[in-house]
């Protein structure tokens, strides 16, 4: 990998997190301090997580689909909603309104993960010559892991910080959000289980992030409406 | 310990298993790695010859080559038999530039290969190592040994070179890069003669020295790439026939009731391919007195590879009475075993300082000596001196064992007086036979093991194995060493690893920009439309001229 390259994978991962930012009243409603305390508790909600992942699971002597072993880790993988209800209900704020608060969150969550997941390989990748798309598939991720945080944030703030939800609604919320939580988990059986290939799956990911994306957009603007 | 303490140690701790992952990772980041062999570098009487680079940093390249083409910053790979001798000569005589040149040497593949395959890659091989040795190389050469990794690293770099213009770094593909340090000469290179004696059986009366026969054998080998040299023929063959006449002999000679009247002297000199420089200098260590009482020497080179006819060669006329009757030894062993000995006389022309066959080193002192080979005329200087082509699928252990059992029947007769006699002293079945395992596992050993004499120290384990096996069968043995000839000069980075990179082109990078770019913004614009409407988008670009307004 060139340096050029190396700029040009940086560029599509964490272009996104910075354009977004820029784009949305977020700049304006000065978000940036929920942001930083959101990606704090990210931070402490991976660290919770890996202590669990060493504790609870034991490493896999094949490369097969162990279902107790993915269930545990879908039940570890809840410990990012518990983080995410922590950053979206405990945080102080000033003067920040719903729609600006998840979104902040939202982004700052992502944005810790990508650097936490994928600035270590991809420095790790430029120092060597060898080209590869692997970092070109890994900055598609992370712009998947980026809507899909946004809506799971969306959901969370329906569910914890919204009191007047219409009442049909609520069961698709949570059902949302349990299949946008589980989606690690998907994505893990897709690739060992089924045997996708790296495209594949970031086809996947991008397809239904998009497909969240939308429903959690028509979801938050249905419970905006006034009864 | 402190907290402050603590703390730095934790985090100095942490920091090491950083760098510790980081050097690992490293060590895995090319696409393939692969042991190379380099092309020798040598300076002969000044001057340079062989391979006089050895850091690689360039695209690959393969053939049939687009017309025109540069490959001044390409390096070429080849499988053997794909390399024609004439594009190689043209490139090396001509002086034309070229970046790198990896040769891949075909492998063992056992009874797939037909005779005509491996008598085809043998020649072109001896023609190949002929006219790499001989010229100077300014570009790194390097050989390894084709398997699957090449055979795909090819077909993707065919179909890059059918795009029509070679592989560099506007059209990415694959580089080649030997990371080494630049060679340094090979201080003081050593040569070691190992030796070992079967004193006689001496009269109560008799006060003169006995006579000696001594044997000798060259073990060290030269070739195109000092660590594919293995000199299985050449003089490996000649190497195991003295062990195994060695440990016949020391049966006899252990009983007083059989041991001969004569000594019989081993030796296995280095410095084969430098003139029987080490041989030389062996003779002129010997006290005079011994040197007077050998009686002939023999001399085996390259004896692993024939089935009817084996040549004695000689310095002195064939009507010497020493000479003839010799000869009319061989002769009548070779007879009964049903094959023949041929004798050829080369004059030594003393003011050359070319040696061709070992015997004439004892010759020059003096000698009677003779040399037992194959080869029907001499060997032309650094050439059959065990390189490339020299493998231990080229030598037969049905012909060292001819060997073995015709020197030791002539030995023995001559010794004891047998001649004229029925007597088969080492015939098959019996104790005193000639064992095909050890002459095998002997060979063996030796077409496994790289003998440039340079680059062999002087406490090497080949050595030390040579004379813990000769201290088996012989007494007094001794290892002699001495300096190589001034006239040679090496240098050393024999081994490298290469490191196969595939690379994307800048060509590659600047589209995956443009796309990017084109993502991003788009990505911008959809945002802003979705959060706060198109009159913002547009207020974007038109509030910069009314905050200019305002100022001035």
């Amino acid at each position: 990998m060139t340096v050029f390259h190396f700029l040009n994978c940086a560029f599509l991962t964490f272009g996104p997190h910075v354009v977004y930012y820029s784009a949305t009243p977020l700049s304006e409603y000065d978000t940036i301090g929920t942001s930083i305390k959101a990606a704090a508790v990210y931070l402490g909600t991976a660290l919770v997580k890996l202590v669990c992942l060493a504790t609870l699971l034991k490493v896999p002597e094949n490369d097969s689909f162990d279902p107790y072993q993915e269930l545990m880790k879908v039940f570890i993988g809840f410990i990012d909603v518990a983080g995410l209800y922590f950053a979206l209900t405990q945080l102080t704020h000033r003067n920040i309104s719903q729609n600006h608060k998840f979104q902040a969150v939202g982004l700052g969550w992502a944005f810790a993960d990508s650097v936490l997941h994928r600035l270590a390989p991809l420095w790790i990748g430029a120092r060597g010559l060898e080209f590869t798309w692997e970092y070109i598939f890994q900055g598609l991720e992370a712009n998947a892991n980026l809507v899909m945080t946004l809506s799971l944030a969306a959901l969370g703030s329906l569910m914890w910080l919204r009191k007047n939800k219409p009442r049909t609604l609520v069961p698709i919320i949570y059902a949302c959000a349990l299949l946008l939580a589980t989606m690690p988990s998907i994505t893990s059986y897709l690739r060992r289980s089924l045997e996708w290939q790296t495209p594949k799956v970031v086809g996947f990911e991008l397809f239904s992030s998009l497909v969240m994306a939308f429903i959690s957009w028509q979801l938050f603007s249905a419970c905006q409406r006034p009864m | 310990m402190s907290p402050s303490g603590e703390l730095l140690a934790s985090i100095s701790s942490a920091l090491a298993v950083a760098f510790v992952f980081l050097a690992c990772v490293e060590l895995g980041d090319a696409a393939a790695a692969v042991s190379v062999y380099r092309l020798i570098q040598y300076d002969l009487a000044g001057a340079p010859l062989g391979s006089r680079a050895a850091v690689l940093n360039h695209h690959a390249a393969v053939l049939p080559l687009p017309a025109g083409a540069d490959l001044s910053r390409s390096a070429l790979v080849a499988p053997l038999l794909d390399l024609p001798l004439s594009f190689l000569r043209e490139y090396l005589v001509e002086k034309k530039q070229l970046g790198g040149l990896l040769i891949l040497l075909p492998t063992n593949q056992g009874d797939k290969d037909s005779a005509d395959d491996k008598g085809q890659v043998k020649g072109v091989l001896t023609e190949l190592e002929k006219l790499l040795v001989h010229e100077q190389v300014p570009y790194p050469v390097y050989f390894a040994l084709d398997d699957d990794n090449f055979g795909n690293l090819l077909a993707d770099i065919h179909k890059i070179a059918s795009s029509g213009q070679p592989a560099s770094a506007t059209t990415g593909g694959y580089k080649l890069v030997v990371s080494s340090a630049e060679p340094r000469k090979v201080s003081s290179p050593t040569i070691s003669n190992i030796q070992g004696w079967l004193p006689g059986l001496k009269g109560e009366g008799d006060s003169e020295q006995l006579p000696t026969i001594a044997i000798v054998a060259n073990y060290d080998t030269f070739g195109a790439a000092p660590a594919l040299s293995l000199g299985s023929d050449s003089n490996g063959s000649g190497v195991v026939a003295l062990l195994e006449i060695a440990r016949l002999f020391s049966r006899l000679y252990s009983n007083p009731k059989t041991r001969g009247k004569y000594n019989i002297l081993f030796g296995l000199t280095s410095g084969g391919p430098y003139n029987y420089n080490g041989t030389s200098k062996w003779l002129r260590g010997f006290d005079q007195r011994v040197r007077e009482s050998i009686d002939y020497a023999i001399c085996l080179n390259s004896v692993g590879s024939w089935s009817n006819d084996l040549w004695m060669h000689v310095s002195k006329p064939p009507e010497n009475p020493y000479i003839k009757q010799i000869f009319e030894e061989f002769s009548d062993v070779s007879k009964e075993m049903g094959v023949s000995v041929g004798i050829k006389h080369k004059k030594i022309n003393v003011s050359n300082p070319r040696v061709a066959w070992e015997h004439e080193q004892f010759s020059r002192f003096r000698v009677t000596a003779l040399t037992l080979s194959e080869m029907s005329t001499p060997p032309e200087f650094l050439e059959s001196t065990g390189g490339l082509h020299d493998t231990r699928e080229s030598t037969d252990v049905e012909s060292v064992i001819r060997t073995v059992r015709l020197v030791s029947e002539s030995l023995a007769r001559h010794i004891y007086g047998l001649r004229g006699r029925n007597i088969d002293v080492f015939a098959e079945n019996s104790s005193l036979a000639i064992n095909p395992r050890y002459v095998r596992s002997w060979l063996d050993l030796l077409s496994r093991t790289p003998r440039v004499a340079p680059f062999l120290q002087k406490n090497d384990p080949f050595i030390a194995a040579l004379k813990k096996e000769l201290s088996e069968h012989t007494s007094d043995v001794h290892v002699q060493s001495d300096a190589l000839e001034g006239m040679f000069t090496f240098y050393d980075t024999t081994k490298a690893t290469l490191n196969v990179y595939q690379v994307a082109s800048v060509t590659f990078d600047l589209l995956f920009l443009l796309v990017l770019g084109s993502y991003l913004i788009v990505l911008f614009c959809f945002l802003v439309i979705s959060t706060r409407g198109v009159d913002d988008l547009i207020n974007i670009f038109r509030r910069p001229p009314s905050r200019k307004l305002k100022g001035a």
